[in-house]
């Protein structure tokens, strides 16, 4: 069996808690900085590799057992629907998924959104959602800059992740609903999981306790 | 313009390709066979209420649905085991029990496609009818082990759970059906973090809640069997440790145990199995190789009260693994060239009957001709020259 254990990153706002977290458990953590140019890190004490993946091909790497583990929010978890083991609950890169509208529309019940049109970036989650509530709604997919569809008339409201708001209320946009709550998960591939037991586990527990000590903040 | 195009998910086989299967399947028949398992084959596709009686309703999207001319609902099969349950009920309910089937067959599901996932795939699997009973579960184990084995596979793992332990603890919860439907769907779909969300807000005992937690992540040998705290007060989950431990037992008797690790999160399709549950892995591929149980309630959907155990392996997904491993050269192959048509024939017949495989010369190349060529495959394929003038 493999000795070595691949691990996924996200890149960008999850990468700095990461390296805390890993540097507070035990994982080399030497040369891996946001500013770096490197997409894999290899060490040999534990024999571990990192591998950089944008948040959202993270699910992806695992899935098809390209790395054994991966950190990433649940929020791209939930979206994407990959066959993976969710292992541990990591409490940063908080953010939560919301309905919301435009400024003058605060307020209205959500069954007067029945029939209307939402922009999103997530529309698998945005479909789940709207249907558990017995609404029809159109779901229109964007890339990117929700917040500017309901400004040109695209949509008459966005479900989007917020963490502290201040995007929407830049744009104007209020909180309707939340749907979801949301924070960086250790994800797992099923046949990793097995096949290197003996290295996945321990690390998981370590990382569990690590975990109920608290230490690490929301941020 | 799809002149040139196929269906999203399904794949042309090329010589190679096609050769590595028969290779599979020409062993692995053998092997059933001698074990006594006959091989038996139904259509490419069943009436819609078959698959969902059997396989239940939440498989219907990935089906691949259309009707026929009388209106009735049709799917391709997407597994083997429904189909051969319903041939087992409607045929072979006044044969003598056990029964031992085998099958070799292309399925169908309508998935994403990715590697090790296509929309046609090919499976073999055996099923072992008319039999409860520990050793009918342990052969059918050793079965699937020897077929990966005998498949060329060296280095596997073969993950071993009897899922009433886990029935057990959760029917003791007394939670509310909804509840248990939950935590049964966050055990399924690996959501350890949801599962344990969960489980701390239920009104539960906390022994109870800690061995459901635990249970999705308890892997390696029967001593982790000791580890589930509250077995000992619940007697379906105490019934199936013990079951489980007389499988492994007889496991190490059939002298696989080395690949058997017991590990509780093998926890897939609780609806269908009703004990004994399995699945086999490579570390060479990121998704399982085989899979399979014991559903003992699956034939009684068609009309006839049978135990039964089985496994279906994935030909496709072992064929990635197997291309890892260095192979075999290819056998020496005769070609023979030449300009009496006659005594090459004679000699062509002649290696073939001595069981070469041998090319007969159709273009009718000189022999400078001949040796350049064999030159260029020389990569490829060793060729052996006879040149008859």
């Amino acid at each position: 069996m493999k000795e070595r254990l691949t691990i996924a990153l996200s890149k960008g706002t999850l990468l700095e808690p990461t390296i805390d977290l890993f540097r507070q458990i035990g994982l080399p953590t030497e040369g891996l900085s946001a500013d770096s140019r490197n997409m894999v890190f290899t060490y040999d004490n534990p024999e571990v590799t990192y591998i950089m993946c944008r948040p959202t091909d993270v699910p992806t790497y695992v899935e098809q057992g390209a790395a054994d583990l991966g950190l990433v929010g649940k929020d791209i978890i939930v979206e994407q629907g990959k066959d993976v083991f969710e292992l541990v609950d990591l409490k940063y890169g908080y953010c939560r998924f919301v309905v919301a509208v435009p400024g003058e529309r605060q307020g209205i019940a959500l069954k007067d959104l029945n029939y209307k049109r939402a922009a999103t970036k997530f529309p698998v989650v945005a479909e789940q959602f709207f249907r558990s509530q017995g609404l029809q709604v159109e779901i229109i997919k964007l890339h990117g800059n929700i917040e500017l569809a309901p400004i040109m008339g695209l949509s008459d409201m966005i479900v989007d992740i917020v963490s502290t708001g201040r995007t929407l209320r830049e744009n104007n946009l209020v909180e309707l609903v939340k749907i979801m709550d949301s924070t960086t998960r250790l994800i797992g591939n099923r046949v990793s999981y097995r096949t290197k037991h003996e290295l996945i586990q321990p690390m998981v527990e370590t990382i569990q306790d690590y975990m109920k000590g608290g230490m690490l903040s929301d941020n | 313009m799809k002149k040139r195009e196929i269906p999203k998910g399904l794949r042309d086989f090329l010589p190679e390709e096609v050769k590595a299967r028969r290779n599979m399947e020409n062993k692995a028949s053998r092997l059933f066979n001698s074990y006594g398992y006959q091989e038996v084959a139904t259509p490419t596709f069943e009436y819609l209420e078959v698959i969902e009686s059997g396989a239940g309703h939440h498989i219907r999207e990935d089906l691949f649905l259309f009707m026929d001319r009388d209106g009735g609902i049709v799917s391709l099969r997407p597994e083997m085991t429904v189909s051969l349950a319903r041939l087992a009920a409607t045929h072979l309910r006044d044969r003598r029990t056990p029964q031992r089937l085998y099958y070799m067959a292309n399925m169908f599901r309508q998935v994403q496609p990715q590697k090790a996932q296509y929309r046609e795939f090919w499976q073999l699997g055996v099923e072992l009818l008319g039999a409860s009973g520990v050793w009918s579960d342990a052969e059918v184990i050793t079965v699937a082990a020897n077929s990966l084995l005998e498949l060329g596979l060296k280095d596997f793992k073969i993950s071993l759970n009897q899922i009433d332990i886990f029935n057990g603890l959760l029917e003791q919860s007394n939670l509310a059906d909804d509840e248990q439907e939950l935590i049964r769907y966050f055990v399924e779909s690996k959501d350890l973090v949801d599962l344990s969300n969960l489980l701390e807000k239920l009104p539960m005992d906390d022994q109870l809640k800690e061995s459901i937690a635990l249970l999705p992540v308890l892997h390696g040998g029967l001593e982790v069997l000791k580890r589930i705290p509250a077995a000992e007060k619940n007697r379906k989950t105490a019934e199936a440790i013990d079951d489980l431990i007389k499988v492994y037992e007889a496991l190490q008797v059939f002298g696989i145990n080395e690949h058997i690790v017991v590990d509780m999160g093998v926890l897939r399709n609780l609806d269908y199995y009703t004990g004994i549950v399995f699945e086999g892995y490579s570390p060479d591929l990121g998704y399982g190789l085989l899979g399979g149980g014991r559903y003992d309630n699956l034939l009684g959907h068609f009309g006839y009260d049978c135990p039964a155990t089985g496994f279906a392996l994935g030909m496709d997904r072992l064929a990635l693994v197997l291309r890892k491993q260095p192979g075999k050269k290819e056998e020496l192959r005769y070609i023979v060239g030449g300009t009496d048509l006659s005594k090459m024939v004679v000699e062509a017949d002649r290696l073939r009957a001595q069981g070469f495989i041998t090319e007969l010369d159709v273009e009718g190349c000189s022999r400078e001709e001949l040796k350049q060529r064999l030159a260029n495959y020389h990569a490829e394929q060793e060729y052996n020259l006879i040149f008859i003038d």
